[in-house]
Formats: structure tokens, C-alpha cells, sequence
């Protein structure tokens, strides 16, 4: 196992290596560079310009610039960003990052969950209305283009009906009296869904799975106890109304991605507990008389997770870059807003530092996902 | 048993809802008025008072327990709030809208007609004297500036601190935008006298461009703050180090002297300006008069007027601001959003620099509590010429290029009166500087005229064909297209280029490009139009110099010196504006002179001129430009004017004058 993971890891700093190698070469491609925008005014004298270029860096020769980019990508260190100058590349990140993984962890988490359901319950009734409505109407909305179907969720449910904002991720007719930014309340929500998840995962793992059935009736009213003291303590903390505002923010976008991407997980759901019904296990549980919900949800269900599981784990941390087309409509700046414009702009250190950040998480990605299926299925093994 | 586990869950969900509900509530938004504007007791000053003190109006905001919020739309999030990083490489439109109006300026242009009037200075200069210091001969002035002025700290605004402004651009050699106003070549030092009396002095004599319209347009900032940071800069090591550690530095809590100061910046979000109450200018009346009179007054302060006897009909008059007690750029993602955001009322008006799309245009056209307004644009689209090849080095060919492109066909008959066509390099809407009496070549002709004439042009020049180009009879069409033409010089004319954006970055110079091709490959010309990207034009045409013929489009400025960066040969070196590599004596003299004139009425004559030359020499052909459609909520606003050059946009939604129903 221990081989196994170093030579994973060998491949991945490879791999990381070649990313960033392409990436120079395709952002370098492109005609210009960021000091061409300054080239366009009248008023600068060429050695005006010459002097912009040194302070980009940009007159040095190629080879050099890709030394320095590399060396800052090892390091860590990006340099500053050419369009926020002298602003570092990492605080820009860290400013955007908060806002996209609170947005679409969200999201992934809500179509998962609502796909997974659906998955079951269809797979389990087959032929049933519920399997004809849930198909026709997931595919129908799997398929739509996505900015059609987001533009008029924003139609009806912000300016029609009124009950959303249209857009943004928060009032600022609710926020210009307070002190408070923004980052600071998304990477507190951050906070508080990671304690209670781990809260409730771990009540899970030892109350839930306890021999005595008495005391694992008890998981459920414990989380739900848990859950409610998060409200309180936002509440006591004197900025949970800027909390709530941005949950309100996130309602329509959180529905548009959730409607538009459920329908793969059911559809995946489905396929995978197709087979595992199918399975000897599956009729001995049956056979044993066991009630007809608990052999769908504790033999077949359970066994199904597998692929949903592998693909969750992708589409949580590819939920990092975000989407272009979802934060441009819903005009939530996140990630993938920033790398598009680092990108149109040939702003180089920050596209670097954006490329590098998502390259890393996506080869963790694929580490991960390859040690759960270790975890999941105990027929697999690593050597 | 699970009757009552069912209830007990039902019974914690609503109590994770009541708790939400009710700690969580929006808090309700209170605007705590502000006090009004701090009466400065100043004395008046010396200004040139030709006419009775208007009467100043007290700001009418309606409701006086009520206090505005004035709430625009942004499309890209500012990337700075430091106003030194602004003016340097973060030069974005988005932060000029937010930054602007927070610095005094020493002149300023007034309100539609652009005169240039005193803003922090009590009046005009004196006229420039060239005097020996020490061992060099230098030109310099002297400005008056108005007392009473303030920070909002409280502390007086000084000559001092446009000393200290001008002496750190110099000194840390800042970039970007800088240098076309405290421009090195130019400006040696500056001297305050006394705290209001300012002497500035330059290397070489400053012609309208480097003092007029230049270096006293220079944003002023506040010694007592930045003197520290400038201190902390200059102990870097380098120059770029040093621009670095002042473009770096957050200038939370910097005073103004504008009519708001910043508050706040929420990333992504939005910006937030509030108002200045120590403003000097609030309650001073401006007044334009049909005879061209400027004046400015404010009771007990000060009066000015210039331009003429102030009296007669009165084009102009408003109150200065500002009424609202916050401004606030809210950024949203996309236009589409900003305009949604705008019809439900979330913000009043969208600010853009291009205005608002056909698209939108029809989306708003209609709504109710809305008011679509249209302006005359500052920028025009344009066709060059590589003037270092032939043919496009012959005057002829490129007076026959300009009378085969049909430019009212196009932009009326086809773009449908989006574009409206334009024939000189100072478009109508800059009405100081246009000429309008340039030659237009082609200009009412039919079909068949422009293909006749274009066709006389090349055969006087020497151009020939082995086959001659013909329209049919009746002028609708052509009858006999043209082959194998030849130069001068007998060799057949090259394949020729024409780089222009493609339709997904602007329809309009696309569509433009597909015509000119045809029209040319009519007349035999082998032209062909690339349709590409944006950034490979500019890197063709201006860094590399590798190509035949180019559209693209210019943003202009108001005093038009940009006819000699544009058309100077000294600039056609590689990365210079003047790309073409046009080059004509006669012309370098007259921008030589325009460079170097510091009366305005000469410098009108000599651009003038200058633009005649142009339409007759066509280095450019001048194509067209669009009107800026713009849209805002006439149910709560009321501007002083909206007909105005570049549209509302371009004076940043004038938040310092705009008022509410």
C-alpha cells in the first residue's frame, strides 16, 4: 500500500509538472500579453511602456518567465496578480475560494442527496409513475442549457414572484452598517458545516452502529439536537442575519444547479441497484423476511454506493473551480469567474496559481476516490 | 411508538425553525441621516465676478428626514481603492467610476459643453513666463487656489499637497496613466508660495495637452496621509519596489475633498461611498448660457464666470449635491443580470462604458419607471492602412477604398441605425473640436457614382486592369467585376489583408469588414477579410507591424492630441501609435504646433486643419461610431442634464448632482 501511494504521489508531482508546463505555453500562445493593454493608450511614451513591461516582468525572456512561474508554483508562492497589482495571487484565491465551495459543496451535496433518493426509490419500484416522472423530468432538465434554464429560474422565482434576489450573494443595503466581511461569515458557515457533518458522522459511526437498539434509537434525536444548536449559536453571535442573508442568496442558484445535475446521480443510483438487486444476497435478505425498506436501504442500497460514492468525492472537489456560466449568471464571484477573466486578461500569475490549486485538489481527487474503493469494497486491494 | 418519535422529530424541525426565524432575522435597515453641509465661512475670492451672484438654491431632498441611497450596477468588481494604484497599472473603467470625485483638481471641464473652468483654483493661471533657476531656464505659473476648501479630516486643502502629489508621481517615476499627467518631460517642480498660492514650473514650454488638459486635471491628494506611506515606499530598494509598496497600501480612512468618501469595499459585492458633509462645492449654483457664458457661484464663498457676459437664454443651471447620503456600486456578473436588477428597482442605474446592447435596449424599451436616454460617443471604429506598403501607400487608392465603403448603407439599411457614420477623427458629439466642414469622400453618392469615381481615382493614379470594372446601366448592380489590377508600376497588386474583430467580439466592424471586401473584390482589389481576435489584432498591428489593413476603434479623449500621437511620424516605430507608419511633413508640423500652443482658440484652428488633412490624406478612414443607449430609473432620479458626450457613464452617474423624487 505503502509503494502503491508513493508511486501515485510520483506520478502526481508529474502530472502537476506538465499541467503547469501547458499551461504556460497556452496562456503564452495567446497574441499579446497584459502589458498590452497599457500599449493602447496614446499618452505613454515607449519608455513608459518598456517600464510597465519590467514591472510585470514581462521583458525578460520566455525562459525566464517559465523558471519564475515554476519555481513560484513550487513554492507556493504565485507572485502578485498583473489585473489586482500588487495584490499576492494567493490572497485573491483565498478570497474567492470561500464563497465557491460554500455555494457548490452545497449544491453537489443537495443533488446528490435528492439523486440518491430518487436512484432508490425508482430503481426499487420499476415501471412506476414515480420512475416515468422522475426520468422524463431529470433527463429533460439534465439536458437543458444551463444559462437558458438559470435565466429564467431568475425570471419567475426573482423578478416575477419576487421571493429571491436577483443575483449577487448578498444585500448591501443589509450589509453597509456592519463591520463584518463577508469571507469571515462564508468561512465561519464553512466551520460550522464541517463540525456538525463530523458531529454527525461520528454519532453515526459509534451511537448508530451500536449492538443495542435502544441506545441507536437515539442517533437520529442526538444529530437533530445538534442541528439545532447551530441556529442558536449563530443567532447569539450577532451575525447570523448576514448568515441568513447569503443562505438567501444561495437558495435559487443552490435549486437551478441541484435541478439541472440531480438526474445523473439518480440515473446512476438507479443502474447500480438495478444490479445489486439482482444479487443472492439481495433474495436472501427476502427470504429471511426482512422488511422490504430495510432490505432496499441496508443490502441494496448500501451496495449500490459505490459509483455514487467515487463521483460525489469528483464533483466535491472539482466544486473548487466553480462554474463560469452559473457565478456569471447568479453573479457570484467565485473561482471560475476569476480564472476566465485571469485568462482573458493574460493575467499569468494569477491564472498559474488558479490552475495549479484546482490540478492539485483533482489529482487528490483521484488519490482519494482510489482509497475508498479500498474502503467500500474490501475485494479490492493496492500493491 | 413511532407515532410519537415522528412528532418529536416534526417538533426539533420547527424548533430549528423558530430559532432561525428569530435570531437570524434581516435587520431592519436604518439610514441615520447625516448633517447637512458644514457652512465654511470662507472669505470670497478674487474670481472674476462679471455679473450678480446667482442665487444659490438650499438642495432640495424632498423629505428631509428621508436620506437617499443611490444605488448603481457594475458589471466587473472594482480591483483597487487605492487612487495612486488607479491611476497606475489597476487603471479598469470600474475603478474610475467608484474612485472618481473623492480628489480635487485644480481645472475641471464644465457640465456638455467642456470648457475648461476652475475647480480648486479660484481662477485661470497666469499666463506662462519663462524664467532662469539657478542654472536652468525654466517656463512656470501661478495658481490661485480657493481657501476654505477641506479635507474630510478637517484639514485645509494646499498647495502643499499638489507639491506633494506631483513630486511623488516625478519621483517614483509612477506608470500607467500617470505620465500623460505629471508627464517627466515636462513638469521640473512645483512651489507653494503660501498655502494657497501654487507655482508650478516645467522644463520645456507645456503646450495645452501637457498643462491645460493635462497636468492640471491631476487628481490632488492629502499630504498629512500619504506622507507617510510615500516615506515607507521611497526605503525600498528600486523603483518598482517602491511603486509597489505604494500601489500596495489600503487607503482605509483617506479623506476627501469630493462630494463623498469612501467607505467600504465588500469584494465582489459592492462598494459604498457616503456623503461629505464638509464638501465645499455643495449648495454652488452652476449656470450655462445659449451665448456661451459660464458662471459658478457660491454665496458667500466665492463667484466665477468666464466665456462671456453671463445673461440671455440659460441652457444650464443646477444646484450642486449631493442629495444622496450613500452611493453604492453594486457588482453583479453579467449585464443581463445588472438589467433584471434594474427593472425589479434594486439599483437605479447601470453604469457601462459601452452602454446598454440592442437586446436590452428592447427588454427595457417600455417599462414602466424607466427612461432610456441616448448620447453621442467620445470613441469611433475606424479602418487603417498600412501607408509602408503598396498600394495602401497610394493617396489614391486609399481615397478610392474610402469611396467604395458606403457608409450610411451600412449602418442605416443594414445595422439599422445602430452605428451612425463618421468622416473625421473628432467625432460631432466633442462639438469644441469637430470639424465639421472635413471632406467626405463619398459621401450621397449612389452605387454606381462610388464605383465610377473610385474607378477614375485608381486610373488617374496609374492603376490599370485587364479587366475594367463596370455598373450596369441603371447603377444597381455590377455588370462586369474587375480583374487583374495593376499598380503604377505594372506589377499586379498583392493579395491584401484586412484584420478586423470577429462577430462574436463586435458584429458592427465585422459586418463593416465582410462589405469593404466585397465592395473591394468588386473593383478587382484582392482583399480579404480576417475576422479574428481582438488582442491578435493589436498584437499585429502595433507590436509586430505585420499586416495590410486593419479595423479597430478608438475610446478618445476631449482634447484631441491624440491627432498627433495617432499621425505623428515619430510614433511609427514599432509599438508606436502611429502603426500605418504614416508620414507626411506638413502634418508633423502642424501636430508639432498643437503640441506646443497654449491658446485655446489657436489650438482649435490647428485641429481644425489637422482633421482636414486627415480626410483628404486618409491614413485612417474613419468608419463610424454608436451612440451610448443608456437606461435608468426616472421614478426616483432626477439628473440636472442627460444629453451629454460618452452619456451619464462618463460622468460616472454624476452622483454628486443627481437628485431624488
Amino acid at each position: 500500500m505503502i509503494a502503491y501511494l508513493v508511486r501515485r504521489l510520483w506520478q502526481m508531482a508529474l502530472t502537476l509538472f506538465l499541467i503547469l508546463t501547458v499551461t504556460f505555453l497556452l496562456v503564452q500562445a495567446q497574441p499579446g500579453d497584459y502589458a498590452s493593454f497599457y500599449a493602447l493608450n496614446p499618452d505613454l511614451p515607449p519608455d513608459v511602456r518598456e517600464q510597465i513591461k519590467a514591472t510585470f516582468g514581462l521583458d525578460r525572456p520566455l525562459w525566464q518567465q517559465y523558471l519564475i512561474h515554476m519555481r513560484n508554483a513550487l513554492t507556493g508562492d504565485f507572485g502578485v496578480s498583473f489585473g489586482h497589482f500588487p495584490r499576492p495571487v494567493l490572497d485573491v484565491l483565498a478570497e474567492r475560494l470561500p464563497r465557491t465551495i460554500v455555494l457548490f459543496v452545497s449544491a453537489t451535496a443537495a443533488s446528490f442527496y435528492i439523486g440518491f433518493l430518487l436512484g432508490k426509490a425508482i430503481a426499487w419500484r420499476r415501471g412506476g409513475i414515480l420512475e416515468y416522472a422522475a426520468t422524463i423530468s431529470g433527463a429533460t432538465l439534465f439536458t437543458m442549457f444551463t444559462p437558458a434554464f438559470a435565466l429564467m429560474m431568475i425570471w419567475i422565482f426573482a423578478f416575477r414572484l419576487g421571493w429571491f434576489p436577483v443575483g449577487k450573494f448578498l444585500d448591501p443595503l443589509v450589509w453597509r452598517d456592519t463591520e463584518v466581511a463577508a469571507n469571515t461569515v462564508f468561512s465561519l458557515m464553512l466551520i460550522t458545516a464541517a463540525v456538525f457533518t463530523t458531529f454527525a458522522l461520528w454519532i453515526a459511526f459509534t451511537i448508530g452502529r451500536t449492538q443495542r437498539a435502544g441506545v441507536r434509537r437515539l442517533a437520529a434525536p442526538v444529530v437533530l439536537a445538534g442541528a439545532l444548536v447551530v441556529p442558536i449559536v449563530w443567532a447569539m453571535s450577532g451575525i447570523g442575519f448576514l448568515a441568513l442573508d447569503i443562505l438567501r442568496h444561495m437558495v435559487l442558484p443552490i435549486a437551478t444547479l441541484t435541478l439541472i445535475s440531480f438526474a445523473g446521480t439518480m440515473l446512476l443510483t438507479r443502474n447500480s441497484m438495478l444490479e445489486t438487486i439482482r444479487e443472492d444476497y439481495v433474495t436472501a435478505a427476502r427470504a429471511k423476511g426482512l422488511p422490504d425498506k430495510q432490505v432496499r436501504d441496508r443490502h441494496a442500497a448500501r451496495n449500490a454506493l459505490l459509483p455514487v460514492v467515487t463521483s460525489l468525492v469528483y464533483s466535491l472537489i472539482f466544486a473548487i473551480d466553480g462554474s463560469v456560466i452559473v457565478e456569471s449568471i447568479f453573479s457570484w464571484p467565485g473561482t471560475g469567474m476569476t480564472l476566465l477573466e485571469a485568462v482573458r486578461s493574460e493575467d499569468l500569475p494569477l491564472v498559474m496559481g488558479a490552475i495549479v490549486f484546482i490540478g492539485l485538489m483533482s489529482l487528490l481527487a483521484h488519490l482519494i476516490v482510489d482509497m475508498l474503493y479500498a474502503f467500500l469494497d474490501p475485494r479490492i486491494r493496492y500493491r | 411508538m413511532k407515532a410519537i418519535r415522528l412528532l418529536s422529530i416534526h417538533a426539533l424541525v420547527l424548533l430549528i425553525i423558530l430559532a432561525l426565524s428569530a435570531g437570524c432575522v434581516v435587520r431592519e435597515v436604518v439610514v441615520t441621516p447625516t448633517p447637512g453641509p458644514t457652512d465654511t465661512q470662507s472669505p470670497a475670492t478674487t474670481a472674476t465676478s462679471t455679473s450678480p451672484a446667482a442665487t444659490a438654491e438650499t438642495p432640495d431632498t424632498g423629505d428631509p428626514l428621508e436620506e437617499h441611497i443611490y444605488q448603481l450596477g457594475i458589471t466587473s468588481d472594482l480591483t483597487t481603492t487605492n487612487y495612486w494604484a488607479y491611476l497606475g497599472p489597476d487603471g479598469t473603467v470600474w475603478n474610475q467610476y467608484a474612485l472618481t470625485g473623492t480628489k480635487p483638481t485644480l481645472y475641471s471641464y464644465s457640465d456638455q459643453r467642456f470648457d475648461w473652468v476652475p475647480s480648486l483654483a479660484a481662477d485661470f493661471p497666469s499666463p506662462l513666463q519663462e524664467e532662469t533657476v539657478g542654472d536652468e531656464t525654466l517656463w512656470s505659473t501661478e495658481v490661485e487656489l480657493k481657501q476654505g476648501v477641506k479635507w474630510s479630516d478637517g484639514n485645509d486643502v494646499t498647495a502643499d499637497d499638489f507639491v506633494f502629489t506631483a513630486q511623488t508621481a516625478k519621483e517614483l517615476q509612477l506608470t500607467g496613466n500617470w505620465p500623460s499627467i505629471v508627464d517627466p518631460e515636462f513638469y521640473d517642480h512645483s512651489e507653494a508660495l503660501d498655502p494657497h498660492t501654487l507655482k508650478i514650473y516645467f522644463s520645456k514650454k507645456p503646450g495645452l495637452a501637457r498643462w491645460q488638459f493635462g497636468m492640471a486635471f491631476m487628481p490632488i491628494f492629502p499630504k498629512a496621509y500619504w506622507e507617510p506611506v510615500v516615506a515607507e515606499a521611497k526605503q525600498a530598494i528600486g523603483v518598482t519596489e517602491q511603486q509597489k509598496v505604494l500601489y500596495a497600501h489600503v487607503p482605509d480612512g483617506e479623506p476627501s475633498a469630493g462630494g463623498f468618501v469612501f467607505d467600504r469595499w465588500e469584494q465582489g459585492a459592492f462598494a459604498e461611498k457616503d456623503r461629505n458633509g464638509d464638501f465645499y462645492f455643495t449648495g454652488s449654483v452652476v449656470t450655462q448660457y445659449a451665448g456661451g457664458a459660464y458662471a459658478e457661484a457660491k454665496p458667500g464663498a466665492y463667484e466665477f464666470s468666464a466665456y462671456g457676459e453671463p445673461g440671455g437664454e440659460t441652457t444650464l443651471e443646477y444646484t450642486v449635491g449631493p442629495y444622496a447620503a450613500s452611493v453604492i456600486y453594486s457588482v453583479y456578473g453579467s449585464q443581463d443580470a445588472a438589467v433584471l436588477a434594474l427593472r425589479k428597482g434594486d439599483i437605479d442605474y447601470m453604469l457601462n462604458p459601452l452602454g446598454l446592447s440592442q437586446g436590452l435596449q428592447d427588454q427595457l424599451r417600455g417599462e414602466e419607471g424607466l427612461t432610456t436616454i441616448e448620447n453621442a460617443n467620445s470613441g469611433v471604429r475606424y479602418l487603417g492602412f498600412n501607408t509602408r506598403k503598396a498600394p495602401m501607400d497610394n493617396k489614391a487608392f486609399r481615397q478610392a477604398v474610402a469611396t467604395l465603403i458606403d457608409k450610411e448603407f451600412l449602418t442605416q439599411t443594414v445595422l439599422q441605425g445602430v452605428a451612425i457614420p463618421v468622416y473625421t477623427m473628432v467625432p460631432e458629439g466633442n462639438q469644441a473640436w469637430h470639424n465639421a466642414d472635413v471632406p467626405m469622400i463619398g459621401r450621397g453618392m449612389t452605387r454606381g457614382e462610388r464605383v465610377d469615381r473610385a474607378v477614375a481615382l485608381l486610373k488617374e493614379a496609374g492603376f490599370t486592369w485587364e479587366v475594367e470594372p463596370r455598373m450596369s446601366e441603371d447603377g444597381n448592380f455590377m455588370e462586369q467585376r474587375g480583374k487583374g489590377l495593376m499598380m503604377p508600376n505594372g506589377e499586379p497588386v498583392p493579395s491584401i489583408s484586412l484584420l478586423a474583430p470577429s462577430a462574436g467580439y463586435d458584429p458592427l466592424r465585422s459586418t463593416f469588414a465582410i462589405w469593404i471586401e466585397r465592395w473591394l473584390n468588386e473593383l478587382g482589389i484582392p482583399l480579404r477579410a480576417d475576422l479574428t481576435g481582438f488582442n491578435l489584432i493589436v498584437d499585429k498591428v502595433f507590436t509586430q507591424q505585420d499586416f495590410d489593413m486593419w479595423i479597430l476603434g478608438w475610446g478618445l479623449s476631449i482634447f484631441p492630441d491624440y491627432l498627433e500621437s495617432f499621425f505623428h511620424s515619430r510614433y511609427s516605430e514599432l509599438e508606436g501609435r502611429n502603426a500605418g507608419g504614416y508620414s507626411n511633413p506638413e502634418y508633423d508640423r502642424l501636430a508639432d504646433e498643437l503640441l506646443a500652443t497654449t491658446d485655446p482658440e489657436e489650438a482649435r484652428q490647428q485641429v481644425f486643419q489637422m482633421q482636414e488633412f486627415l480626410a483628404d490624406d486618409l491614413p485612417y478612414v474613419v468608419l463610424f461610431t454608436t451612440p451610448v443607449v443608456e437606461t435608468y430609473r426616472s421614478d426616483r432620479l432626477v439628473f440636472p442634464y442627460t444629453t451629454t458626450l460618452g452619456g451619464l457613464q462618463a460622468a460616472a452617474g454624476m452622483p454628486a448632482i443627481v437628485n431624488f423624487k
